[in-house]
């Protein structure tokens, strides 16, 4: 067993580091503060291939395997949470699934825009009644001759304003269904960006559906396949959050031991007082778990094994991880941790999203312990 | 000039839930408050206070308890205060009540102004003031809205229909006051602790009052509550407040209701 | 034993519950959205004796002692923890040590207008590089014939642009350190070459104001010593001491806000077909959230009913702290929680709740140093010296 990065790994981490650091690092104060989209970050970010980590090469894409993608989420997330959420759910939620999904003639129609940062991808499921009952969701599509009607609303859409192509998720008479919509279509409307904690950079919007006329060529998968799809997409993307609650914590980790060296009390660094070792061991610790845990469920997803139950559980611990690290080393900056002026600060606030967002935790827990007794032949529902 | 203001210690109905599928009321937490119609009827003793000096003295009849009613009168800036509590009175109708407040009042040497709330948090009846005034020969304006002081005199704004009138009332008089049109000042944090350090509820009973056994009879006799008939109602969003304004929104949105 | 409360502070509750709710509440999004003061709060609560709630009434204060100062903090802190820092910081520590340690003069002429809520308190400590190490300050105050001289700067100081009067502390003789060479002072804002540096762009607590306070050559009379010369550390902490106390209480009232909104939200939100109150996942997180709050009830008020029959409390008042911020900050933790998606969004309470949580884990001596508090006084009757 071989745990070292392949060449074209440590080339692909070295690339994102100096990208990352030198682009998106500096920029994250702005991003935070103005609340301002990093539109055109992620515009550079077209020719370092990160709008096409996970097309395949032979489709113009940049073919990474899903560690070197997590490691490209990683080094994101270690410069700015927001740049690297937004490039996750366009990856994970809208080119992963057209990717498993799409039919030759979708590919090649929204594939390329896809890849060279001329569409941004959003993934529409949550409404307001349906949130962790994602199954519950409302919004119809009604057969109307060749074309599907939508109609219904979907809230909390990450990337809405900046979207150039929504997955969308709705009640068909077949079962959930996923669709492919342009936000150019007659009767999309793109509403209220919500205000949030964190993550500021960030927009998430309310999009209406208003009698929205879609051909059946936009239907991904067959009708009823909707929640698998999603499913499936949410896997990927799980994976993601932990390789950005890694990045995350690893840059909070970072802040304060600077900090820590800096910051002169009781005749010395505070780095000299017992207490605030025990916190950055303890924090090390954490992202060492969660390093392993990424690496394992990476190594799973490109060995072509089913990595759902692991995303799961990557996703809860590194969740978990990026609000006690960011929290501790918040702490250890004392009465600095609280201003705008110190990266801790933000890292806090965007860190909490993560155990909320894409299945909030206790979402996780179910869907880890239904797998273990399912395993046992017992059947839990949520 | 003299005020008496009457106030009444009530349940407080937050802490009381109707069910009306059970057509009952369930008391969740019971605790006692000086009622929002009293409190009004302060307000506007103490507005007169304010604008050209006067001595304001509450005046309870009720159990024991009602003392820290009196108290908190006593706080929110009464001069002072005065309990009627007798076990004989536990059963009082609203014609006993009047009857044994306008004892009250002769004993405390009469008033210019009496002031009570239109109506009380608990029975509704909105007798009270009426009765008084008939009991004592006083002058008297309900339901008003506005309330100033002059030389022998009050002029009080009521309500007439849908409009108001104003009236000049010689005094003595019985003034019962809205409560909407009287929000009740704060109690000052100093009088809230020398309201039960330093200051004193007197305290009477039925022969304090000198009331016979005629007097403390009851006409009335309570038979029973019942509910009123339900009203139709259209369609229901359920849901936490903020996702079912974002539904209702939505809804109203597709429906073209709102744009 | 009774631990019911005296009903002079159960109608006090009432009132203070009413205020808060009625004039404060109203208020909190906008402080904290347009990052102001809500002095117009301050004025009404100076109105009713709510700036003064700890001192006796012949130096202007209510009367009310440390339990009727608790009681208006959790009732503050339930509605707006920027609210109840502004008050907090005026009475706690700044006017505090003033009650604690002024002569008759100094209390007549300073805590009167500070304790009717005429002029405004502010504890001028922290410095740039003397935070937890307090002792560590270099503002100086020079003797010059009748007066002292201050030079120096303040920072992260609460109400120091609001402040008409502020207790300062300064180097009086650097030979001697801590002990015997800091002396606290008053001094009023007005006095020439007291000026406002910066104001902190904070994560919460933004309807509380966090200042830089520049001393150039500011005279003060030297009858504005306040405390015995050269004993000012003690002053200060013997008003820190205090003031745990009372932090400790607005921390359970946004503990208990978090709380009652967590289940009235959960009854009503629906998901899986039920109410998401009947879920273990939930109603666990809310059943842990109410345990402590009813802990820290406890220590709360049993350490008030210490301090106000002048029995020893500064182990208690630390715990008051630090387990009250900590407990304030696993119940928001929750309300995030349970409230998903809506618990981060700036539209709704949670959110607010979670950043003005944080700070009280830091400041009025951060979680550390109570514990270097605590350990120093568990330790001390056994002769056992606990370095900070």
């Amino acid at each position: 067993m071989d745990l070292t990065l392949s060449e074209e790994q440590s080339m692909f981490k070295k690339m994102f580091a100096d990208f990352c650091t030198k682009e998106i690092r500096p920029k994250g104060e702005h991003i935070d503060q103005a609340e301002e989209p990093p539109e055109d970050l992620l515009a550079k970010a077209v020719d370092q291939g990160f709008w096409a980590a996970l097309v395949p090469e032979e489709a113009e894409g940049c073919g990474m395997d899903v560690y070197t993608f997590t490691l490209m989420l990683e080094e994101l997330a270690r410069a700015d949470m927001s740049t690297a959420l937004i490039l996750s759910v366009h990856n994970c939620l809208v080119v992963k699934p057209l990717l498993l999904y799409g039919s030759d003639e979708q590919k090649k129609r929204y594939l390329e825009a896809l890849a060279l940062g001329e569409k941004l991808g959003a993934f529409a499921l949550t409404e307001a009644s349906a949130g962790s009952d994602a199954a519950a969701i409302k919004m119809t599509a009604t057969r109307n001759g060749s074309d599907y009607v939508l109609k219904g609303s979907k809230n909390w859409v990450s990337n809405g304003s900046l979207a150039g192509l929504f997955l969308v998720f709705a009640r068909a008479e077949g079962g959930i269904t996923a669709f492919l919509v342009e936000p150019e279509t007659a009767g999309v409307k793109v509403g209220y960006r919500e205000k949030t904690l964190g993550l500021r950079g960030v927009p998430a919007n309310t999009i209406y559906f208003d009698d929205v006329h879609i051909p059946e060529a936009n239907r991904l998968g067959a009708e009823g396949k909707g929640m698998e799809i999603a499913l499936k997409a949410l896997s990927l993307s799980r994976l993601g959050l932990a390789a950005i609650a890694l990045g995350a914590t690893e840059r909070s980790l970072e802040e304060a031991v600077q900090f820590s060296i800096e910051h002169i009390q009781f005749g010395g660094p505070i780095a000299l007082k017992q207490i605030i070792q025990n916190y950055v061991a303890d924090a090390k610790t954490q992202i060492e778990a969660l390093r392993s845990l990424v690496l394992h469920t990476a190594w799973l997803a490109d060995s072509g094994q089913d990595f759902g139950q692991e995303a799961s559980i990557a996703k809860l611990f590194g969740s978990r991880v990026a609000y006690e690290v960011t929290n501790r080393m918040l702490q250890v900056h004392g009465g600095y941790g609280y201003m705008k002026d110190y990266a801790i600060e933000r890292y806090y606030r965007d860190c909490r999203a993560l155990e909320i967002i894409e299945g909030t935790s206790q979402i996780q827990q179910f869907l880890i312990a239904r797998d273990i007794y399912k395993a046992q032949g017992l059947e839990i529902r949520p | 000039m003299k005020i008496i203001v009457l106030i009444k210690q009530v349940l407080d109905p937050t802490g009381i839930l109707v069910r009306r599928d059970k057509e009952k009321m369930f008391i969740n937490r019971e605790e006692y408050i000086l009622g929002p119609d009293s409190k009004a009827a302060l307000e506007a003793a103490l507005r007169l206070k304010d604008a050209g000096g006067a001595e304001v003295v509450a005046l309870s009849m009720g159990k024991p308890r009602a003392e820290d009613a009196l108290r908190e009168a006593l706080a929110m800036g009464c001069d002072a205060a005065c309990l009627v509590s007798d076990e004989a009175l536990n059963q009082a109708d609203i014609p006993m009540a009047a009857s044994v407040l306008a004892a009250a009042v002769q004993k405390l040497g009469g008033a210019d102004l009496i002031v009570a709330g239109r109506e009380s948090g608990d029975t509704g009846a909105g007798q009270i003031g009426s009765r008084l005034a008939e009991a004592l020969n006083y002058a008297q304006v309900t339901d008003v809205h506005v309330l100033t002081g002059e030389p022998g005199a009050v002029q009080a704004t009521r309500r007439w229909g849908s409009g108001y009138a104003t009236v000049q009332a010689m005094l003595p008089a019985v003034v019962t006051v809205a409560p909407e049109a009287f929000p009740a000042r704060y109690a000052h944090g100093a009088r809230i602790m020398n309201a039960y350090r330093e200051w004193q509820v007197t305290t009477w009973n039925a022969a304090d009052l000198g009331l016979d056994e005629a007097a403390l009879k009851p006409l009335l006799a309570f038979r029973g509550e019942s509910f009123p008939l339900p009203l139709p109602v259209g369609e229901q969003v359920k849901g936490a407040p903020a996702s079912a304004a974002h539904e209702m929104i939505t809804a109203l949105k597709l429906q073209k209701v709102i744009g | 034993m009774d631990f019911s409360f005296p009903k002079e502070y159960q109608l006090f509750r009432r009132m203070v519950s009413d205020f808060a709710e009625n004039e404060v509440r109203p208020l909190a999004k906008a402080v904290d959205r347009e990052h102001r003061v809500p002095l117009e709060t301050v004025k009404k609560a100076a109105a009713l004796g709510l700036m003064g709630v700890p001192f006796p009434q012949k130096y202007g204060g209510m009367g009310g002692g440390e339990m009727g100062y608790c009681i208006m903090m959790e009732e503050l802190g339930r509605v707006c923890t920027s609210t109840a820092t502004v008050i907090g910081a005026h009475t706690g520590i700044a006017a505090m040590s003033i009650y604690l340690d002024g002569t008759e003069e100094q209390k007549q002429k300073f805590l009167v207008p500070l304790a009717s809520g005429r002029l405004i308190g502010a504890f001028g400590l922290t410095e740039a590089q003397a935070g937890s190490d307090a002792a560590a300050i270099k503002t100086t105050a020079v003797r010059d014939g009748n007066h002292f001289v201050i030079n120096g700067a303040k920072v992260f100081i609460t109400n120091g642009d609001i402040a008409g009067i502020m207790t300062v502390m300064a180097v009086t003789d650097p030979s001697l350190g801590a002990y015997g060479g800091i002396t606290a002072f008053i001094v009023e804002t007005d006095t020439p070459g007291f000026s406002i540096g910066s104001l902190e762009n904070k994560m919460g607590i933004r309807g509380s104001s966090t200042a830089e306070c520049v001393f150039q050559d500011v005279r003060v009379p030297k009858e504005n010593v306040l405390g015995q010369f050269g004993a000012g550390f003690l002053t200060f902490m013997k008003s820190l001491d205090i003031g745990r106390a009372s932090l400790g209480a607005a921390c359970l009232g946004g503990a208990q806000a978090a709380l009652e909104g967590c289940m009235e939200w959960t009854m009503a939100r629906e998901q899986f077909g039920v109410p998401v109150a009947t879920k273990q996942s939930v109603y666990f997180m809310i059943a842990d959230m109410a345990a402590e709050i009813e802990a820290l009830r406890s220590m709360i008020y049993r350490t008030a009913w210490l301090i106000d029959t002048h029995q020893p409390h500064i182990k208690e008042a630390a715990i008051c702290k630090l387990y009250g911020s900590e407990v304030a900050s696993r119940c928001v933790h929750k309300a995030m929680q349970i409230h998903g998606a809506l618990g981060y969004s700036r539209d709704y309470w949670v959110e607010r709740a979670y950043r003005d949580a944080r700070i009280a884990e830091i400041f009025e001596g951060t979680n550390e140093i109570q514990r270097v508090v605590l350990a120093s006084n568990l330790f001390r009757p056994y002769g056992m010296r606990i370095p900070s």
